[in-house]
């Protein structure tokens, strides 16, 4: 059979994001492939460094689309760090429930992004119809739909509102309900398992060798959480699990997700209780002319795709001298992706694609 | 320094310094021929994961900083006192001539990494076995990352210079 | 339907059809498409105003541009362009696409997008809400209706000019110009 190139994406069906793989393929088995990626490079790491500190905080959201508040939040750390910033406690517990939300929210736009790329646009509409009701708590607390700019060096901007809690408890609870239709219509259907099994395996080792993170190292059955591993915010004050999966196939990686957005709920719900009192923002200086002493930072937390680092460098002036981000998709979508595509389907690329959750612009920057 | 690993490393490789890094961090400042060696000899010592691959420009030494960071994959809290520690590794570059030796034998991971440095920095990593272009379609003068490439001249050089269509014309 | 509605239908059936079924192109721009799921989904349901993704540029007839455009993108986009059959729409969606919104000093996004290809409305904001996007299609409708979305006539006539404008930027492009300018300028005389 004759060997054939195939330009997969940028516009393409199978393609959610502006990426694109170029494909060899004999037949439908592919023999390699390359990821081709920078429709999406703005330099933003060039960008931040022409900007204020606090200017930067509408750039960082930007880099990913799809959960924009884990990346304020890691250059929030990374500004405390190096300014040497506390937090106030409370701010800590709102910190840690914003981000839940987040990830709640992220992780429904992942199962829309997967379920509409196989075809169960039931399952897909039901998704992206609960994020947006996680999206309407959002707006009321940050005005933002999509950008909130919530968190901020010492702090978050502004309290609860009155009465939010029982309006995000009331949400949680209604979109909590409707698990067992997710499970029955969509993880526990034998269309969508026998689809998704056995599906672009990554083995331990292999996910380990490669730096992967995440959803794809969990469904390997490796308990490795940054949260748990270097707690930040008030992950350690409340008691939740990592929850892994055995075959480290799509089908496993979707349930981690799955699992990891209920323990999310979960965990919302014991934060909120042990919320104590108190300020939510420490003040920090004019920060239109905020010098940060020179020095280095290098700080991480789990996103929604795996774990998110930041080195940031300060050379002592009102500007980053060098801001680097280790985004998860980096290592899946360019390393990971490309020897797990070897041998497969052209038909599976998509749904190997999406079970890792690769968000273009986190890659590209 | 009174620390296991530095020690050793100390007692292994000639031109190490040693630095108390960022919070627990042991930042391990090496020649730039000595890159390979010390990430092999950490990563049997179990520093199996290598979060990021990272570069600094700092203009005013004319210099490069290449910045390694070394962790490990765990599945308990990291012990921050007393504990394991993670690792900077850190080796300049001179911004003439400015290459080093590749990683990828060592760590899979830092075949994008350095093909987005050797791209954005212009470093050229001796052995790499793909340098191509990683994110973008130009080519431009001076790598953008470096400090003396002057994003807005270059907009107002390339961008604005292309007239607006005239559509009575 | 009022007896003004039947007439449109009556008189120029084609367009009334094209203007309420805009197939718009898959393709994700920049960070504006996450707002688009949202959009074309069961809470904000496009498909009320006619538009619905479409998986091929050559079956679409509406182009929305989500956000910034890097030089790597603007090739695909000016190619996913010219597939598209006539007539057809564009849309800017975002301050990226107006003025290069705020990576207006990157040196890898292009500022200005209706330099390259035609636009016939924009959508401001960063990120503009899916309200803003039905806002967008029902003002398209009348600019179709009276015909003044006519961007891909812009096009044609001033085909050489754009394509110069691209060349500047992509340097050598790999695919020949799609139309000769003889030949655009006679399609145009023959259809005013
Ligand atoms: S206008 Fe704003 S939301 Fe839209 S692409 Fe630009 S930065 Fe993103």
């Amino acid at each position: 059979m004759r060997e054939l190139e195939l330009y997969f994406g940028p516009q393409h069906l199978g393609m959610v994001g502006n990426f694109s793989i170029t494909l060899k393929v004999e037949g439908d088995r592919i023999l390699e492939a390359t990821a081709n990626p920078g429709y999406l490079h703005r330099g933003f790491e060039k960008l931040m460094e022409g900007r204020s500190w606090i200017k930067n905080f509408p750039m960082v959201c930007r880099i990913n689309l799809v959960d924009p508040d884990h990346m304020e939040m890691i250059y929030a750390m990374g500004v405390e760090k190096l300014a040497g910033i506390e937090v106030p406690e409370r701010a800590q517990f709102v910190r840690s429930i914003y981000l839940e939300l987040a990830r709640v929210s992220s992780h429904l736009f992942g199962l829309w992004a997967y379920a509409n790329m196989l075809g169960f646009d039931t399952v897909s509409n039901w998704a992206m119809y609960h994020r947006d009701l996680v999206l309407d708590l959002f707006e009321e607390l940050t005005g933002g739909r999509v950008y909130h700019i919530y968190v901020w060096p010492g702090g978050v901007r502004r309290d609860f509102p009155e009465g939010f809690t029982d309006r995000m408890v009331s949400t949680l609870h209604s979109i909590g309900g409707c698990v067992p239709d997710y499970d029955t219509t969509f993880f526990n259907n034998k269309l969508f398992s026998e689809r998704a099994r056995g599906v672009g395996v990554v083995s331990r080792e292999e996910a380990l060798a490669m730096g992967g993170v995440g959803q794809v190292i969990r469904a390997t059955g490796m308990k490795y959480d940054v949260r748990k591993v270097d707690p930040y915010a008030a992950y350690d004050r409340v008691p939740w699990e990592v929850h892994t999966r055995d075959d480290g196939d799509a089908y496993s990686r979707i349930c981690v997700v799955r699992d990891e957005m209920i323990e999310s709920v979960h965990m919302i719900f014991n934060l909120i209780d042990a919320m104590p009192e108190g300020d939510v923002y420490n003040r920090v200086p004019n920060p239109l002319k905020w010098k940060i002493p020179a020095g280095e930072a290098y700080v991480r937390c789990e996103s929604s795709r795996g774990e998110l680092g930041l080195y940031l460098v300060s050379d002592g002036g009102e500007k980053p001298h060098r801001v680097h981000f280790r985004t998860p998709s980096y290592a899946h979508g360019l390393a990971i992706l490309e020897k797990t595509l070897v041998g497969a389907n052209i038909a599976d690329v998509g749904n190997i694609m999406m079970s890792m959750y690769v968000v273009a612009p986190e890659i590209d920057r | 320094m009174t620390n296991p690993l530095g020690t050793r490393l100390d007692a292994t490789f000639k031109g190490v310094e040693l630095r108390s890094g960022v919070d627990g961090r042991l930042a391990v400042v090496v020649p730039r021929e000595a890159i390979v060696p010390v990430l092999t000899f950490l990563k049997e010592d179990g520093y199996d994961y290598l979060q990021l691959i990272s570069c600094v420009d700092w203009i005013d030494r004319g210099e490069f900083e290449l910045v390694y960071l070394l962790s490990f994959y765990t599945e308990d809290e990291v012990g921050r006192d007393g504990g394991k520690q993670e690792v900077l590794l850190k080796a300049t570059v001179p911004r003439e001539q400015a290459s080093a030796p590749t990683a990828t034998g060592v760590f899979a991971i830092a075949e994008p990494h350095e093909r987005e440095i050797h791209e954005l920095y212009g470093i050229h990593f001796e052995g790499h076995p793909r340098l191509t272009p990683l994110f973008l379609d130009r080519d431009y003068e001076i790598p953008p990352f470096r400090k003396d490439f002057d994003t807005k001249q270059y907009v107002a050089d390339v961008f604005d210079r292309v007239p607006p269509i005239d559509e009575e014309g | 339907m009022d007896r003004n509605q039947l007439m449109k239908w009556i008189k120029a059936p084609t367009k009334m059809a094209h203007k309420y079924s805009l197939n718009a192109v898959y393709f994700c721009t920049g960070c504006g498409v996450i707002e688009v799921p949202p959009t074309i989904t069961s809470r904000w349901d496009a498909e009320r105003f006619g538009v619905v993704p479409t998986a091929t540029a050559r079956q679409a007839n509406l182009f929305l541009i989500t956000g910034y455009v890097s030089v790597k993108t603007l090739r695909a986009i000016i190619r996913t362009y010219e597939q598209m059959p006539e007539p057809k729409y564009t849309v800017g969606f975002g301050s990226c696409t107006i003025n290069g919104g705020m990576y207006w000093d990157s040196y890898n996004t292009i500022n200005q997008l209706d330099k390259y290809i035609p636009i016939d409305g924009y959508i401001a904001g960063c990120m503009p809400r899916p309200e803003a996007i039905f806002v967008a299609v029902t003002h398209l409708w009348t600019l179709i209706d009276k015909d003044m979305a006519d961007g891909y006539k812009r096009y044609r006539k001033n085909y050489a000019a754009y394509r110069a404008n691209q060349e500047m930027i992509l340097g050598e492009m790999e695919w020949p110009p799609i139309f000769q300018t003889e030949v655009a300028t006679a399609i145009t005389e023959r259809e005013g």
